[in-house]
């Protein structure tokens, strides 16, 4: 099993080609603990300024749920227990731990939930794994959903006199996030060209012989020779 | 009842299932919002979403500080012998200031035509109303002032409905999910899981959903019983029996409907010509991002129609189920 990965039988969810990945490779030598106080610190903003995630997922705390961003050596570890919560990464997580687990590249479980793109939209086009329990999964995204999340407003409104210096370097570094993915893009495109030209030209002999396959098949019901 | 009615601007009802979500439909320009309680009075009860009462409260006050209205949704049908927690919810609603209930049981409307006779009435898409004879009943009996219609009626035919119930007001679905049976009469989910939209507020309820990735795709269980293979990168849909893919003659196909989205954003003018008072979106399940991105759709296609400019061209085709879309029985293609 590879770092990061669930103990699943599951098809690994492929990361896209992305600056996240890229950052993710960086860091693998890491232990995901280093990365525990970021963790906390959102913890406590969500207890603040978001107690109703909590309450909304109040019949559920018994119901731990691994968030797994597919592009990053490492998940993490939701409790969502009122009167105890936790968000710890870890390297890993055994499945049995875990009531049900959500893979998707790190920029759309955050999208998701600061409400900008719709969990049943990520579902239908398949760029959201889940697994396990849906029950759990269904309440823990309408509960983030339904609390208005602003991970930059939230984050910076905890920093006190310094939430205007973070806002800004916030701001500034979304920007340079946006401008390299669109840089990748561009880059994943001209290194994938020829692939996708075989693909398309395969595509096209496949419905040729797929039309060809119908016409005999409708001749052989007609009694013709197939 | 009897002439027909001039075209009206109509009301854009948008739904909210959580606080934030009713925000970003009243800020991208809903008229109205439709919402419901947590709890099994609702045909949308799923987990985590929904309104406790100081949340609903809140929620009106925002929504009626923008000059839009709030709608409760109390459109299950009561358990025989328990009708309290339905008789409570419309006692909140009336209490909390909304500005119409959505009703479906004829026996809680009559509850509430009688103790809360200052409280607007609307007929919930639930009850099937279909036809003049019926919604007059409705009408003349509980004083009910708006009726939503079932989706299975052609423009025409809402026409003529129209034309022959006024005053009383029809609102239509514009958007989102589709249900292939006669609403709230619906009993396909209550034989696998034995729980159903009419008397528990939910439809294939997530806790009897599994999703099983493999490489040959995904596979969607219902109660243990398989209802869908989607290949990989093929666009899913709703894990429902009326949208579960099926063997039949050694084919496998949908039997019942095909996991597709209702959109008539290019048939706006036709409905509001047909004397429409209101366009209803579906999807109280959804995110805030697919309310936000609806309602500015429609939005923008009613004022459009009103000012009498050509229609937007707008793509919902990422948030629509299967990335599908249709007009449903308003065209009636198929036939």
């Amino acid at each position: 099993m590879r770092p990061g990965q669930v103990r699943s039988a599951a098809k690994p969810a492929t990361p896209p080609f992305s600056p996240v990945l890229l950052l993710g490779l960086a860091l693998k030598p890491m232990r995901p603990q280093v990365l525990q106080p970021i963790f906390d610190a959102m913890l406590r903003m969500i207890r603040r300024r978001h107690p109703d995630i909590l309450e909304r997922m109040a019949d559920y705390a018994d119901r731990p749920v691994c968030i797994d961003p597919t592009d990053l050596p490492f998940v993490i570890l939701l409790d969502p227990n009122p009167e105890a919560p936790a968000l710890i990464v870890r390297r890993e997580i055994d499945p049995e731990e875990v009531a049900a687990t959500i893979h998707g590249p790190l920029a759309t479980l955050i999208a998701l939930a600061e409400g900008k793109v719709d969990g049943d939209a990520l579902f239908f086009s398949r760029r959201l794994i889940i697994e396990g329990d849906t029950e759990v999964v269904v309440a823990l995204r309408n509960a983030i959903d339904g609390a208005g999340i602003d991970l930059v407003e939230d984050m910076s409104a905890q920093l006190g006199p310094f939430g205007k210096a973070f806002r800004g370097l916030a701001g500034a570094a979304i920007g340079l996030a946006d401008r390299m993915q669109a840089d990748f893009e561009t880059l994943r495109a001209a290194l994938i060209a020829p692939a996708v030209k075989d693909v398309d030209a395969q595509s096209a002999r496949i419905a040729a012989l797929e039309g060809e396959l119908k016409q005999l098949r409708k001749a052989a019901r007609r009694g013709g020779v197939a | 009842m009897g002439s027909t009615l001039p075209p009206t601007r109509p009301e854009l009802v948008c739904p909210a299932g959580t606080p934030a979500a009713l925000k970003s439909a009243v800020d991208a320009g809903a008229d109205c919002v439709y919402v419901g309680f947590r709890d099994e009075t609702n045909a949308r009860n799923f987990p985590g979403l929904n309104f406790n009462r100081k949340e609903l409260g809140e929620g009106i006050a925002y929504a009626h500080d923008k000059g839009a209205k709030v709608l409760v949704a109390i459109n299950t049908f009561p358990r025989a012998g328990t009708p309290e927690l339905w008789h409570q919810a419309v006692a909140d609603a009336a209490r909390l200031k909304a500005d119409a209930v959505i009703l479906a049981d004829i026996g809680l409307i009559e509850h509430a035509a009688r103790v809360h006779p200052e409280l607007r009435l609307h007929l919930s898409v639930q009850a099937a109303a279909s036809n003049p004879a019926a919604i007059a009943f409705y009408a003349e009996r509980f004083g009910v002032k708006r009726v939503v219609l079932p989706r299975v009626l052609t423009v025409q035919e809402i026409a003529t409905i129209n034309a022959r119930i006024a005053p009383v007001e029809t609102e239509v679905f514009v958007f989102g999910g589709l249900c292939v049976m006669a609403e709230g009469r619906c009993a396909l989910s209550s034989y696998v899981t034995g729980q159903s939209p009419n008397m528990n507020g939910v439809c294939s309820p997530a806790g009897e959903v599994r999703y099983t990735e493999t490489h040959a795709g995904v596979t969607s269980e219902l109660s243990g019983f398989t209802i869908n293979k989607f290949a990989p990168n093929e666009p899913a849909g709703y894990p429902t029996l009326c949208k579960g893919r099926f063997i039949a003659r050694d084919k496998a196909s949908y039997l019942f409907e095909e996991p597709t989205s209702l959109n008539t954003l290019n048939i706006l003018p036709d409905l509001i010509k047909a004397g429409v008072t209101a366009f209803k979106i579906e999807g109280r399940q959804r995110g805030r991002a697919y309310v936000a991105a609806v309602v500015q759709a429609f939005r923008a296609g009613v004022d459009a129609v009103m000012a009498g400019r050509p229609l937007p061209d707008i793509d919902l085709d990422r948030i629509t189920e299967g990335g599908k879309q249709t007009t449903g029985a308003y065209e009636k293609a198929w036939r």
